[in-house]
């Protein structure tokens, strides 16, 4: 069996749009459940989606905590052995209490696979596949988030370039999620259970194309 | 520091569309070429195949996709093992225009990424002004044949010309003294970059990249045009030895045969006509006769397998003619080449895909 590592924020944990962090979809719903049925048994889909969860940053309201470079490596190992490392962050990097530009989001997401890369928790220690995947841009309206993410609409429809040139420059598998899915007007950044729903069919598409060897059953 | 910005080289390249003079990778290279031999293989496979990790063979498929070079086909599912997506070139991912010159006219064809021909004219030299203006005129023509948002996804244009000993007047009227010269005139007038190569040689390299012999290695190639001409290929490399060495039993010799009784070679049309019919079996003896000898003797030296004719002759004589080298050589694999309408052109066409996107 292959194991995919699903790391990323409120829209991996599956946070229903416009409501508190404490309500979220169920887990067939949710983007990971959607791509567990996609690939089917063969494929151990593990979730990791945490509210407000940053690439690189400590944040300095909602806590150290959400920095997703510290908690990458012990999750990581955690969930060894691990076939592929799906990482779909960048949207609470965008809120104006940390002011970068999206260049610099991408940057964020480069520490992540370099730090993967040192940790090795592949098979027979070896580097997994890993995907970067480009949230879809925040909506223009973000309804009382407006001041927590002031300039974040603009600079969000930059990511997926940014992360594309990343992918590119380090060689790991990239998917832009707005080509697929947008987020919901409820709150202009969360992503609704149709949204899932085509990401998750969407990435099982991407995971497919990479390309497994057959594995040796194992007795 | 271990981290600075990246180097956003290929999205760059992206935007640039396919006129600049882009510097392909080895490894994108090498992932065009296999495509091209084997449409429809999968991700895993382009991986297996160059030893290229999966992650490279994605940013390389990514990139060549957004080209649009590169299109993906639906997940084949219900075999054992993951569903695997097939990828192929894209037909219209890019477009070539060849040249090619004949005893009575030029050929002018377009073809498309996989090698089908968009477009084909003859031109009559008497029609021709003689300059290579007018030759860039006649390739014009047929870019116009193109959708608008094609014209920009032109690759180049590939010329095929004889040797200096076989020109003949016409031919260097309407070129020029000095190739150079042909080749940068019509580079000026169309903004595209002009590649030159003899002409047997390009009607080999045709066949080798789009036509009967794209998964053949090694071979020998026979060009039945006006007169015979052949081609040695050995490990994908065209070897030319005395390239301007030719036997005097092609067409040419036929269609004057015909003349005498006053018939032409377009008479011939799913039959020989009755009329013909010792003359023909005469020429064909010797034709056969003549391929046979420079096969016998180049098996000595050097071990092959396949055979390829290639001609423009009506269909019915190339088919001919083959099986009768099948009944003489049942060992070697006699094949009728691929390109049949000006497979000279067709060659010369493929030349700018070699230089731009494949592995030489």
């Amino acid at each position: 069996m292959r194991s995919v590592l699903c790391f990323g924020d409120s829209n991996t944990h599956g946070q229903i749009p416009g409501r508190g962090p404490l309500e979220r979809y169920d887990r067939h719903t949710r983007w990971p459940g959607v791509l567990q049925s996609e690939l089917g048994p063969s494929w151990y889909v593990i979730e990791e989606g945490l509210s407000g969860r940053t690439t690189v940053h400590d944040d300095p309201i909602e806590g150290a905590h959400k920095n997703g470079r510290s908690y990458l490596r012990p999750c990581a190992q955690s969930h060894t052995v691990l076939d592929l490392v799906i990482i779909m962050l960048g949207t609470n990097d965008l809120k104006i209490r940390f002011n970068k530009p999206a260049s610099e989001v991408a940057m964020g997401i480069g520490c992540l696979i370099y730090d993967l890369r040192e940790l090795a928790p592949g098979p027979g220690g070896s580097v997994p596949e890993i995907m970067i995947v480009a949230p879809p841009p925040i909506l223009d309206d973000v309804k009382e988030w407006k001041s927590i993410f002031a300039g974040a609409p603009e600079k969000s429809r930059q990511l997926a370039l940014e992360f594309e040139i990343m992918a590119d420059s380090l060689g790991v598998h990239f998917f832009n999620a707005g080509s697929v899915c947008s987020c919901d007007e409820a709150d202009g950044f969360h992503l609704n259970a149709e949204a899932h729903r085509a990401l998750g069919a969407a990435l099982a598409q991407e995971i497919e194309a990479i390309g497994w060897p057959t594995q040796q059953r194992k007795s | 520091m271990r981290f600075a910005p990246p180097n956003p080289l290929r999205i760059a390249d992206r935007a640039s569309g396919l006129n600049a003079p882009t510097v392909r990778s080895y490894n994108e290279r090498l992932v065009l070429s296999l495509l091209l031999q084997s449409s429809g293989i999968s991700r895993l496979e382009i991986g297996e195949k160059t030893g290229l990790s999966a992650q490279t063979v994605s940013v390389i498929v990514r990139s060549l996709e957004q080209e649009a070079l590169v299109s993906k086909g639906e997940a084949q599912r219900g075999r054992v093992g993951p569903p695997t997506i097939p990828l192929s070139l894209n037909p219209e991912g890019a477009f070539s225009v060849g040249v090619s010159f004949g005893e009575d006219a030029a050929n002018v064809a377009l073809i498309d990424f996989v090698g089908r021909v968009r477009y084909h004219a003859a031109h009559l030299y008497s029609s021709l002004q003689e300059s290579p203006a007018a030759i860039a005129a006649k390739i014009e023509e047929g870019l116009l044949t193109l959708p608008p948002a094609s014209r920009t996804r032109v690759a180049g244009v590939g010329l095929a010309v004889p040797d200096d000993g076989n020109v003949s007047g016409r031919i260097r009227k309407l070129l020029g003294r000095d190739l150079a010269d042909a080749q940068a005139n019509i580079e000026r007038k169309l903004g595209l970059s002009v590649y030159i190569q003899n002409e047997i040689t390009a009607a080999a390299g045709g066949e080798s990249l789009f036509g009967m012999a794209r998964s053949l290695s090694d071979f020998l190639f026979f060009y039945l045009g006006s007169r015979l001409h052949s081609r040695l290929i050995l490990n994908y490399q065209i070897h030319s030895g005395r390239s301007d060495l030719s036997h005097d039993v092609g067409l040419l010799a036929l269609h004057q045969g015909l003349k005498k009784r006053g018939l032409a070679l377009s008479d011939i049309g799913s039959e020989i006509p009755a009329a013909a019919d010792e003359l023909y079996t005469q020429w064909q003896q010797a034709c056969s006769q003549q391929i046979l000898e420079s096969v016998r003797s180049l098996l000595s030296f050097v071990n092959f397998k396949s055979v390829v004719l290639s001609s423009y002759a009506p269909p019915v004589l190339a088919r001919d003619l083959c099986e009768r080298l099948r009944k003489e050589l049942p060992d070697v694999q006699f094949l009728l080449g691929a390109n049949t309408t000006a497979p000279k052109a067709i060659g010369a066409a493929s030349l700018p895909y070699h230089s731009r996107f494949m592995v030489q």
